[in-house]
């Protein structure tokens, strides 16, 4: 895989570009000349589209993503009822509580956004601080889940108990297991910010975190309305 | 050029829309009653569609590919396409398609419809054999005690039978392509399929949706005979249990069937030494829960699955190739020990693993808490066989 | 974290002219110090340059279709003649379910993303793919899973439930060894690879396209491939819920698809269709794409309805989604889903024939030039005809009824994925090998290799719609003289047919690598060889690592020929006229070569965390153990992978100064 030959050489020392990220290898929007466009660490945005790549990824794969709670949802109010003489629903939730832990996380949504909206200002201080609140909110919530699902345990709802534990464990584990990797990106993004080891545009990051981070809670409204709220 | 293969395929397949194969059991072309015959007045007339716009397509390729190959021209105009051309292109599969949509949807319909039936039969798939029982009804004429037998379903001609079925472990799926199509039997649903044959004949059918190791060796008949023959075989299905006179070979058997055989396979009638009646618990023995009830075993000319024949292949051929009107009589007479195919039968004692595969080895049944999937080896003698063989001999 | 940090000492600059020159980073961003290997096997298990991995995702798949080909092999022998006993019942059930899945998962799939990455970045002008590490990661985790789903053969048995693995049928105790477990978290594995790819994709054809390159402007086997992706982005996910339920089932003691404890079976079914439809058109979209490029070009014409393709494309890709229970019209759906499925996918039928209409029209009127790659273009027109026709007498629910789950269905699905897949990806290989590798292959052991190929498949898969016509059930171990029938249309006459079809079509295959064996030290391809009218041939073949001197800008659908050629006629005569060679337009692009070209760094991290999945995969199969240790390799590398900017600073590539043939990577400290 050679290269063939090439008569221009082009070096100049001088014109040392930063771009570091990959929208330095895009072919930028068509201004109508054929101008050079440049592009620079920090606002590489010039994709054909202006949105950024990144960005872009991230509302794609939360579009697949619906398509997986899809699927775990469809199962989950399939066998929502078919609990046999095992305990059901009725005898095991707690709404006042998973109302509370719903609440943080719903709450965590906010403070989601007042990190990308201080990151956006470049307030690193700010960003560090909603960032750790959102995840601290998020901790809540999984903690609270892994409250209920003992307290189920011990009630005598174990995994494989009946159709409706089963569908109702993995459709709510999914869920803990998207918040928990959340958290767990949230928290690096803070130390990342913190260590000033961010690759890419701190921003945008947050954002695309933050992006994530709504989604899984909207999964989480829909999830505690359907689960929780709507008698069996 | 091209087209070649293509074209033969075409032809191939509409040599085969014509359906004129002698003797082939499960040919899809030839339909034996109103059900198979409804599919077919769609098919082939679909067939015949698609064979015809498929020709187009290749005598249009082949007429191009001729036409505008390179003989040194100027190059072509570079059109960009004709949208009205197009849009024509496209209305007109867009017809011809509703036009096949409307006989569809009518069809369906009419295949499951179920009130207008005049005889219930339900069929119950296991790994890998079905079960037939007819429950008690006044429909097939009267039923007033329930018939089970398996792989061999005997309908009445000329009836529309309403074939109710469901599985006891798997996805099976009962089709008897001569009949109908095939519907598959869900466990836990009970699902239909309509049947009804023209004339009497014996109507082979094979399971149709992949259900593990021995799939191949679950297949199925119907025989359909006249309503007269098909009283005399109820009257025979219900008639009491005699049992074999004391000190013949076959009362031997009968002691062997006991030890041996009766945990699984019912006998109906048959009482152990103090008078009770024997029930066979194969719920406790095999994973699927049901064995093949052999009360009138020698009254079907298949066995294991309907996999190999109880008769021997000129006694076989009698029956199979009867002309209509005597299929009836031939197929009752069952299985006479003339006409026993021994050979398989004792090698199916002797070794049944090895005849058609199944899950039977005892050392790795951890996965079905120990329970058979099919026979399993039982290690019998040659005489324990030659006793048994004798006893089943009288089950007619 | 223990973070290795190496000291900020400056190396030298590269010395000039060198033949290969090795850049260090100056800093680290890692645990390691990246890689920068140019040459050798590191240049290819580190790379993020999509043509590198397109080449490797073709290579990987050749070898699974040689694997797939070879247990087909195995099928038609045990069915060569009543009674077979090459293969036990089990193994028998082992080799379809396998060979099924190699051919769907590890072939056809794999190799589009072969096409899809090699070709979308050259043909929409860019110099690579949105997320070059994500595509790595794609590579090596289709590689990883691939891999792993074969060692069950190893290991207790492969899977033997049939590719769509009816439940309860693939439940433990029905199929109590290893090999569903295999399948299911090798697909789990596959289908991580064919979601960062389809994300990675959409995104390169929708951010990345070079200026002027409007949407309606795009080749159309980009277009084709980005329906594609859209299909895989929300077909997997559903597959991927199907394929955790079965997994909690077999080994975490769920009952999802228990009936003893009140679930449905069908459950299993409607999930796995709703993917698995789509999946249809995911095989097929990127060789219809193929083809839309291979006809025009050698038939010296635009692709007629330029529109109408794109749109139908598209309208498949929607339609798609509707018609997933027609695979269902035998389980049982009552009447009135049972017809409205008919009905949509009789309408699937229309975008699709709109397809065939306009290849047909694209041909019509032009100047057809029979290299192989055209032979096997119109060789996929033909055979996907009839495999759509016989798809049409299958949307007839009724007489589907009779033919589903025969070999009739086993005739249809071949020629829609052999006709219509296969044949497409091989006319791609051979338009595109001077292309890729910059070397020609043989035209005439081409077209040997194409009607070898074209007369196997229709001897092969022909003879099947007679046999399932004459009731023969698919997946069957055996087939009996008892119900063979007699006369022409006798099971024996023409299962030996389809067997010696196989071997015909085997010998065709053989002939590829023959041919790639062949030709493997021919001279230098021509810069435009074909005529081609598309923008990846405005550059080298094989292209430079940046793709393009200069990044090209696009005036027109098919850029390249209305560089070559000019419209000289007036008002509404056209008359075309050469104005310029291919070379010379490839020269003038040099001749204005960009600056400055930032490509993205080779990494380590995507092939450790692609490795780090069939760890885990053996975990849950083995030990738990390995589970911890996969599951810390993915940490640890989703890490690293955080940490590592995509183009190392101090990497800037830049076109070598005096012409020589090698990259260099200079060095800006």
């Amino acid at each position: 895989m050679s290269d063939a030959t090439l008569t221009e050489p082009g070096t100049d020392p001088e014109f040392i570009d930063e771009t570091a990220i990959v929208e330095s290898t895009v072919g930028t929007a068509y201004d109508g000349t054929d101008e050079e466009v440049v592009d620079h660490l920090g606002h590489a945005h010039h994709t054909s589209t202006g949105l950024s790549n990144t960005k872009l990824a991230m509302w794609l794969f939360l579009g697949s993503e619906c398509l997986l709670f899809g699927g775990l949802i469809a199962t989950y109010m399939l066998y929502r009822n078919r609990q046999g003489d095992a305990i059901g629903p009725d005898q095991l939730w707690d709404i006042p509580f998973t109302s509370a832990s719903s609440f943080c996380l719903l709450m965590s949504s906010l403070t989601m956004v007042l990190a990308v909206s201080a990151a956006k200002r470049n307030d690193e201080r700010n960003t560090r601080l909603w960032l750790i609140a959102t995840a601290s909110l998020g901790g809540l919530f999984v903690a609270g889940q892994v409250y209920e699902f003992t307290t189920f345990y011990r009630e005598g709802l174990g995994y494989t108990t009946s159709l409706f534990s089963s569908s109702f464990y993995t459709l709510t584990g999914f869920h803990g297991v998207h918040v928990s990797v959340g958290i767990v990106m949230l928290m690096a993004l803070m130390f990342m910010l913190l260590r000033r080891r961010v690759t890419g545009d701190k921003a945008e990051t947050v954002e695309m975190i933050g992006l994530y981070w709504h989604f899984v809670d909207i999964v989480w409204i829909i999830i505690f309305t359907l689960v929780y709220l709507i008698p069996a | 050029m091209i087209r070649g293969g293509g074209v033969a395929a075409a032809v191939l397949l509409s040599l085969a829309v014509a359906g004129c194969a002698k003797d082939a059991p499960q040919d899809t072309f030839q339909p034996a009653g109103p059900n198979a015959q409804k599919i077919q007045n769609l098919q082939v007339p679909v067939f015949a569609i698609a064979g015809v716009v498929g020709l187009i397509v290749f005598a249009a390729v082949g007429f191009i590919v001729w036409r505008f190959r390179d003989r040194g021209q100027a190059i072509p105009e570079q059109t960009h396409g004709k949208p009205a051309l197009e849009i024509g292109l496209t209305i007109l599969p867009a017809l011809i398609l509703i036009g096949v949509a409307i006989p569809t949807v009518s069809t369906v319909m009419a295949l499951n419809k179920t009130s207008d039936t005049e005889c219930i039969i339900n069929v119950t798939g296991q790994q890998w054999w079905w079960e037939v029982d007819y429950p008690v009804q006044e429909g097939c004429g009267g039923i007033s005690d329930v018939i089970v037998t398996s792989g061999q379903m005997v309908i009445p001609v000329d009836t529309p039978v309403l074939v109710r079925g469901t599985s006891r472990d798997v996805i099976h799926s009962w089709w008897i392509p001569k009949l109908n199509g095939k519907r598959d039997m869900v466990p836990g649903r009970v699902q239909t399929n309509r049947i009804q044959a023209d004339e009497p004949g014996i109507y082979a059918g094979q399971c149709t949706e992949f259900c593990g190791l021995s799939h191949a060796n679950m297949r199925m008949e119907v025989i359909a005979m006249t309503p007269e023959d098909f009283e005399a075989w109820k009257a025979n299905q219900l008639e009491a249990y005699v049992a074999p006179e004391d000190g013949t070979v076959a009362a031997a058997g009968q002691a062997e069937f006991i030890s041996q055989c009766s945990r699984c396979h019912q006998v109906d009638g048959l009482e152990d030494a103090d008078g009770e009646p024997i029930v066979s618990r194969p719920d406790v023995y095999i994973y699927s829960g049901a064995a093949p009830n052999l009360t009138n075993l020698m009254t079907r000319n298949t066995f294991a699955g309907a996999t190999f024949d109880l008769l021997l292949p000129e006694c076989r051929s009698e029956v199979w190739n009867a002309p209509p009107d005597e299929v009836g009589p031939a197929y009752l007479e069952g299985v006479t020990p003339e006409c026993l195919n021994s050979v398989d039968l004792r090698d199916w004692l002797r070794n049944a693993p090895a005849m058609k595969p199944m899950y039977a080895d005892p050392e790795k049944l951890e996965d079905t808490d120990g329970m058979y999937r099919g026979m399993p080896y039982l290690a019998l003698s040659e005489d324990q066989i030659d006793l048994l063989v004798a006893y089943l001999l009288e089950r007619k | 974290m223990a973070i290795i940090e190496r000291p900020v000492d400056t190396p030298a600059l590269a010395p000039e002219g060198g033949p290969s020159v090795v850049a260090t980073p100056s800093t680290s961003f890692g645990y390691f110090r990246r890689p920068v290997e140019t040459t050798g096997w590191r240049a290819w298990a580190f790379t993020v340059d999509h043509k590198k991995i397109g080449i490797m995702y073709g290579v990987v798949a050749m070898a699974f279709f040689v694997v797939g080909g070879l247990e087909a092999g195995l099928i038609r022998a045990q069915l060569a003649q009543a009674d077979g006993t090459i293969l036990s019942a089990d193994k028998y059930n082992q080799m379809f379910t396998m060979h099924a899945t190699t051919m769907v998962f590890l072939f056809v799939m794999p190799m589009a993303a072969a096409f899809a990455n090699y070709m979308i970045p050259l043909q929409i002008g860019a110099r690579d793919v949105a997320f070059p590490r994500l595509n790595a990661l794609s590579l090596w985790t289709f590689v990883c899973g691939g891999i792993f789903i074969n060692t069950s053969w190893f290991l207790g048995g492969g899977a033997d439930g049939g590719w769509f693995m009816y439940a309860p049928n693939s439940d433990t105790p029905f199929s109590p060894s290893d090999g569903v477990n295999f399948w299911t978290l090798g697909l789990l594995i596959t289908g991580v690879a064919s979601l960062v790819g389809a994300v990675n994709l959409i995104v390169t054809v929708i951010n990345m396209r070079a200026p002027g390159m409007s949407l309606m402007r795009m080749p159309i086997f980009t277009w084709m491939a980005l329906v594609t992706q859209f299909l895989l982005l929300f077909a997997m996910p559903v597959i991927t819920v199907a394929l955790f339920l079965l997994l909690f089932q077999r080994n975490y003691g769920a009952t999802f698809f228990s009936v003893a404890d009140g679930a449905d079976p069908l459950l299993w079914q409607h999930l796995f269709w709703i993917f698995g439809h789509p999946e249809v058109y995911i095989i097929v979209l990127p060789a219809f794409g193929i083809v839309s490029e291979v006809l025009p070009v050698f038939s010296r014409k635009p692709l007629f309805g330029y529109p109408f393709v794109v749109f139908s494309g598209a309208a498949i890709g929607f339609v798609g989604w509707g018609v997933w229970a027609h695979h269902m019209f035998a389980s049982g759906l009552g009447p009135i889903s049972v017809s409205v499925f008919a009905v949509a996918t009789m309408a699937i039928a229309i975008p699709t024939g709109v397809k065939i209409v306009n290849w047909t029209l694209t041909m019509w009127g032009g100047k057809l030039k029979f290299t192989t790659a055209m032979l096997f273009a119109i060789g996929l027109i033909i055979e996907f005809t009839i495999g759509g026709l016989s798809g049409v007498t299958h949307s007839v629910a009724p007489s589907d009824t009779q033919q589903t789950d025969t070999y009739y269905i086993v005739a249809h699905f071949h020629y829609v994925i052999f006709g219509g897949g296969v044949l497409g990806l091989f006319a791609g290989l051979y338009y595109w090998w001077p292309k890729v590798f910059g070397k020609m292959l043989s035209e005439k052991i081409g077209k040997a290799n194409f009607w070898f190929m074209i007369i196997g498949m229709n001897m092969t898969f022909g003879p099947m719609h007679i046999l399932g016509l004459q009731g023969q059930p698919r997946r069957m171990y055996r087939w009996t003289d008892a119900r063979a029938g007699e006369g022409f249309f006798n099971l024996g006459f023409w299962n030996l047919v389809s067997s010696i079809g196989t071997l015909v079509l085997m010998f065709g295959v053989l002939l590829f690598f023959v041919n790639v064996w062949v030709t493997r030290k021919a001279p230098p391809a021509p810069v435009d060889p074909w005529d081609a009218r598309s923008l990846e041939w405005i550059t080298t073949s094989p292209p430079k690592a940046h793709n393009f001197d200069r990044t090209p800008t696009v005036h027109a659908l098919d850029e390249f020929f209305h560089r070559k050629y000019e419209d000289v006629g007036t008002g509404d005569h056209h008359e075309y006229k050469q104005v310029m060679t291919g070379e010379e337009v490839v020269n003038e692009e040099i001749a204005h070569a960009d600056a400055h070209i930032h490509l993205p760094s080779p990494s380590y991290w995507p092939l450790i965390l692609a490795l780090s999945m069939p760890i885990m995969a053996y975990g849950v199969i083995y030990h738990t153990l390995l589970i911890v240790v996969g599951g810390a390799m993915a940490v640890g590398s989703m890490f690293g992978w955080a940490l590592e900017p995509s183009t190392a600073p101090d990497s800037d590539f830049d076109p070598p100064a005096d012409g020589t043939p090698s990259k260099e990577v200079a060095l800006h400290v």
